[in-house]
């Protein structure tokens, strides 16, 4: 899946500022800090997480030291229930996307949102649809039209199932009655080269799982999920860069925003000073040069939310996400 | 020869004192984790990724991928002193190399997979040299069905060659697939048998099965031979080294078909592990009757296996460089490293980062190279820990049996299936129940099925699918071929039996 | 205690047939039967399983029908008592990591065997247990960051 960058929120919850106040007076971690990371070695999540640590070991943002761990299982599942596992440690940050609370909706997890506690989000990473580079459609419409007319038939490749790749799929599907053969992979990267090789007829990749194609010229973004156009930066491929495709809204599809959060939690039940302390902790990261420098080469957009901004986000992202499940039948409970 | 320009160029970024230093360091720090088995490449390199952003790109992948040849050689050590493979992929190079050490030729095995590990490794980079541009496009040509052949492929080399008591291959074989359906399902997005358990939600882990299998089960089978270890006791002699490695030319043949079959697999990619359970088996199928049976310290049994473990490691590099496709856990590290030191894996990269790919394949000759000797030199260290009295060295092993365990992903519940599998593989082992296909099993299972499954909806449930081009159908015919004949042949010598039947 | 081949074999096929019946009830709970879109998610371990299970039923009679070869000792008694000899102690290394985390459990282990089994004094035995444990630490959590199973013991020393 992929990186998000775009900032997150701490979610501490209302009291940010007089928790940034008390965190730089009151509460600091007493022993080394375990990043758990909800994807295996060497995902997105997880370069999410070791820049985290590099960019506070690189500025001594912190005085006690940080051990990562990989815990993947289960589409990251596995991270989520080792907080639960560990109520009320500080010492744990767990490092995930939108799946925290995704999760439990589509399969029957033995873990909860309320297990736990936001802190902060630091990065949106964006969704485009890709094509192959010899492809007839130009635009996301006329590739919905060529569904409508053969339903079933058009395969879009994704990673994994039920995922947010085939969250967005199918709310392609239900805004516009296009009907898509969705086939889930094992990760971006896989989908990418199934798309260049022209195994699937499209993708909804990540930018930073798909542009070692499109240099290639091997693959080209048809649109973006995005409220706005993505910053400019250098071209890309044959002239193009990532300020010249279009939003999807642009084109007439009535989706328009569709961003994958890069979050950052604690188990429930910690006291409010350590969750202000580690969203204190994470803006000051977010501000540095290095975390710039990740954001831009992932092509993630870089906000910072934590607090009332981060339950908002989530609230909202999460409605639209269930609503999708719901109509899909994919809802566990 | 413009690769070969290009090449030169490379050697020229690779053969500077810093990178030199890279590299022995790298292959050293590589050898400590790939021999224990808790610790692997992955965790090396991905330890090793920070430290790595206060160098130029070059050097940090030289660093990195140094580490990852000294991890695969350091896993076969463990495999043939003590039956513990340290790595995945080399849990085949104890079929014949534990054997081998037992019958008192520890030094004779080591170097066997030392040499043909180099000599694979350098094929590999060979090809890479080569054939990197188109390589890299045939790999595109893989789809779902045609990753299903590839592994029905390995599967089928393995087996359809197997030795045994029939109904007990099938018992094992099918306990490995089913064990490799636990957890969640990629494909349905279902979680599966898991009974309840959360510890099981990640599968069951390929590395417990394997600590158990081999490692506890075969300290099991030491102790009630009494305690002891079973003959690994000669010295290790510098002209034993050198007399294996005069002995290395007359299996050019397992060398250079292992080769091929790591190349193949490296690039398709069915990862190192597959490849060397294959190469194994094609092995076994060529050998003929003549010599020591497969199983009992053959030589070609471990220049097989080694030979294509790392023929196909190398070769990983190359799908993980030009498409972005990852064929192992280090490669996928290695790769979330390139993104953060601004380089994008994908076909560009080649074009666009010469010296970077370039200076990386050259220092893969040279790191291989200085892999093999400092692994030799290690030699003489490893035997001396078999000198120490089995009432602490027993222990330690189990000790890091268990903590190796852990380590697969840090829950206190692997233990208990260690364990569990440790008195199973015991059990089954001295019944002459055949372990290597359950293993096989569980490294290729959900992969095949997943591809499978994939291609069902790709297909819309039609089998036709795996026919449906020359590539894909090819692959399904060999495979085919190879689970068939063999048993034809076994079918018609039964239908002459010879003259005592019991 | 001397064990013959045939309780073996017979304790073999039931714990692969058992393998194989576990696989198969949970997966008939999925759904196991073939869609138009390909497989569902319990169709290959439900027909695995029923393999599994056959396979073990087979490996069963025929242990029953090679009766005469299968009556030979598949453990002597002095075998099976050195292998029990050495699973108590293992067992209860497993259950005390899991309690006590893998640093005290493996030092004591470690040193009861060297006491034990080895004959060695005491205090050498409890040297060897500790410094295989300091090693333990040094190379994994130092070393290469990878924590270890820590128990309630290890905080009073103050390691986290």
């Amino acid at each position: 899946m992929s990186y998000v960058t775009r900032i997150a929120a701490g979610s501490v919850a209302a009291a940010l500022v007089a928790g940034t106040a008390l965190a730089q007076t009151g509460w600091a971690p007493e022993k080394p800090v375990e990043f758990v990371v909800a994807s295996g070695a060497g995902g997105g999540t997880d370069n999410f997480a070791r820049t985290i640590q590099s960019v506070i070991a690189t500025h001594k943002l912190m005085d006690q030291s940080v051990v990562v761990l990989n815990k993947g299982a289960g589409s990251g599942a596995e991270a989520f229930l080792y907080a639960k596992q560990n109520a009320g440690d500080p010492h744990k940050l767990i490092f995930g996307t939108n799946n925290a609370y995704l999760l439990p909706h589509v399969g029957k997890m033995a873990y909860s949102f309320q297990d736990l506690t936001p802190v902060a989000s630091l990065a949106l990473d964006e969704f485009l649809v890709w094509v192959k580079a010899d492809a007839p459609w130009q635009t996301l419409p006329e590739m919905i039209e060529a569904a409508k007319a053969a339903p079933g038939t058009i395969p879009f490749g994704g990673s994994q199932s039920k995922d947010t790749d085939e969250t967005l799929v199918a709310l392609i599907e239900d805004t516009t009655g296009a009907d898509f053969k969705y086939v889930p992979f094992n990760g971006g990267g896989e989908v990418g080269v199934q798309l260049a090789g022209g195994h699937v007829a499209g993708n909804v990749n990540n930018p930073n799982e798909n542009i070692g194609q499109w240099q290639a010229g091997a693959i080209r973004p048809l649109c973006v999920f995005s409220p706005r156009r993505m910053a400019a930066g250098e071209p890309v491929f044959d002239g193009k860069g990532w300020g010249d495709i279009p939003t999807c809204a642009e084109q007439g599809v009535a989706i328009d925003s569709y961003q994958m959060p890069r979050t950052v939690w604690l188990p429930a039940g910690v006291p409010p000073e350590a969750t202000a302390f580690y969203a204190d902790l994470l803006k000051k990261v977010s501000e540095t040069p290095e975390w710039a420098d990740y954001v831009a080469k992932t092509s993630q957009s870089g906000v910072y939310m934590a607090g009332a901004d981060l339950d908002k986000f989530v609230t909202e992202s999460e409605g639209k996400a269930v609503a999708v499940f719901k109509a899909q039948g994919w809802t566990a409970n | 020869m413009d690769n070969f320009s290009l090449l030169m160029g490379g050697f020229g970024t690779a053969l500077t004192p810093l990178h030199i230093a890279l590299m022995i360091g790298g292959v050293l720090m590589g050898l400590v984790v790939g021999v224990l088995p808790g610790l692997g490449a992955p965790n090396g390199v991905s330890l090793l990724i920070p430290l790595t952003f206060s160098l130029d790109p070059t050097s940090a992948i030289i660093l990195l991928s140094s580490m990852y040849w000294g991890a695969l050689f350091g896993g076969s050590t463990t495999s043939i002193l003590f039956n513990i493979p340290g790595e995945p992929s080399s849990v085949a190079t104890t079929f014949d190399g534990y054997p081998m050490a037992r019958r008192g030729q520890p030094t004779r095995a080591l170097t066997l997979a030392f040499m043909s590990a180099g000599f694979g490794a350098l094929l590999g980079v060979v090809v890479i040299t080569l054939l990197a541009g188109w390589a890299a496009r045939f790999a595109l040509r893989f789809g779902a069905p045609e990753y299903f052949a590839v592994y029905f492929l390995a599967f089928a080399a393995f087996i359809g060659m197997g030795t045994g008591a029939p109904l007990k291959i099938v018992a094992s074989l099918s306990a490995g697939l089913l064990l490799s359906t636990v957890g969640m399902d990629s494909v349905t997005g279902v979680v599966r048998l898991t009974y309840g358990f959360t510890d099981l939600l990640g599968g069951i882990s390929f590395l417990v099965v394997v600590i158990g299998l081999f490692g506890l089960g075969e300290i099991l089978a030491t102790v009630q031979e009494g305690l002891r270890f079973r003959g690994v006791a000669s010295r290790i002699r510098l002209g034993d080294v050198l007399a294996t490695m005069a002995e290395l030319p007359r299996y050019w043949a397992t060398l250079l078909r292992s080769g091929v079959v790591g190349t193949w697999m490296g690039i398709t990619p069915g990862g190192p592990t597959a490849a060397s359970f294959m190469s194994y088996g094609v092995a076994r199928q060529a050998s003929g009757k003549s010599g020591p049976a497969f199983g009992t310290g053959r030589p070609e049994g471990i220049v097989a296996p080694e030979a294509a473990d790392h023929s196909a490691g190398t070769c990983a590099m190359l799908p993980m460089l030009a498409l972005g496709v990852p064929s192992s856990a280090t490669a996928a590290v290695m790769m979330g490293g390139l993104m953060i030191w601004g380089l994008t894996p994908g076909p560009m990269l080649f074009a666009t980062k010469p010296d970077f790919v370039w200076g990386l394949i050259a220092s893969m000759y040279v790191s291989n190279v200085v892999a093999v000797i400092l692994v030799l030199a290690t030699v003489p260290l490893f035997a001396a820990l078999l000198r120490i009295p089995f009432a602490i060295i027993g222990p330690i092993i189990v000790a890091i049996c268990l903590v190796g365990a852990y380590t697969v992903s840090s829950a206190g519940f692997d233990l208990w299936l260690a364990l569990v599998f440790g008195l199973v593989g015991y059990l089954l082992t001295r019944l002459d129940y055949p372990l290597a296909p359950l293993i096989l099993a569980m490294v290729l299972g959900h992969k095949a099925e997943n591809a499978f499954h994939q291609s069902m909806i790709l297909s819309d449930g039609s089998l036709g699918i795996f026919f449906s081009n020359p590539l894909v159908a090819s692959i399904m015919a060999i495979a085919l071929a190879l689970l068939i004949l063999p048993r034809l042949g076994g079918l018609r010598r039964r239908r002459n039996p010879p003259e005592v039947v019991e | 205690m001397r064990v013959g081949r045939l309780p073996a074999e017979m304790l073999a096929a039931a714990l692969t047939g058992g393998l194989g019946l576990a696989g198969v009830l949970g997966s008939a709970e999925l759904g196991a039967s073939w869609t138009e879109s390909g497989p569902e998610p319990g169709y290959f371990p439900f027909y695995v399983g029923l393999i599994l299970i056959a396979a073990a039923l087979g490996n069963g009679v025929m242990a029953l029908r090679a009766r005469g070869a299968q009556d030979e000792a598949w453990l002597e008694p002095e075998q099976s008592r050195r292998l029990l000899g050495f699973l108590v102690p293992l067992l209860a290394y497993v259950a005390g990591s899991v309690w006590l985390g893998l640093y005290v459990a493996s030092a004591v282990y470690v040193a009861f065997n060297a006491r034990f089994r080895g004959g060695y004094r005491g205090v050498v035995a409890v040297a060897i247990g500790a410094a295989f444990t300091v090693l333990l630490y040094v190379v994994f959590e130092m070393a290469f960051k990878v924590p270890l199973l820590k128990g309630p013991l290890e905080p009073l020393l103050g390691i986290h």
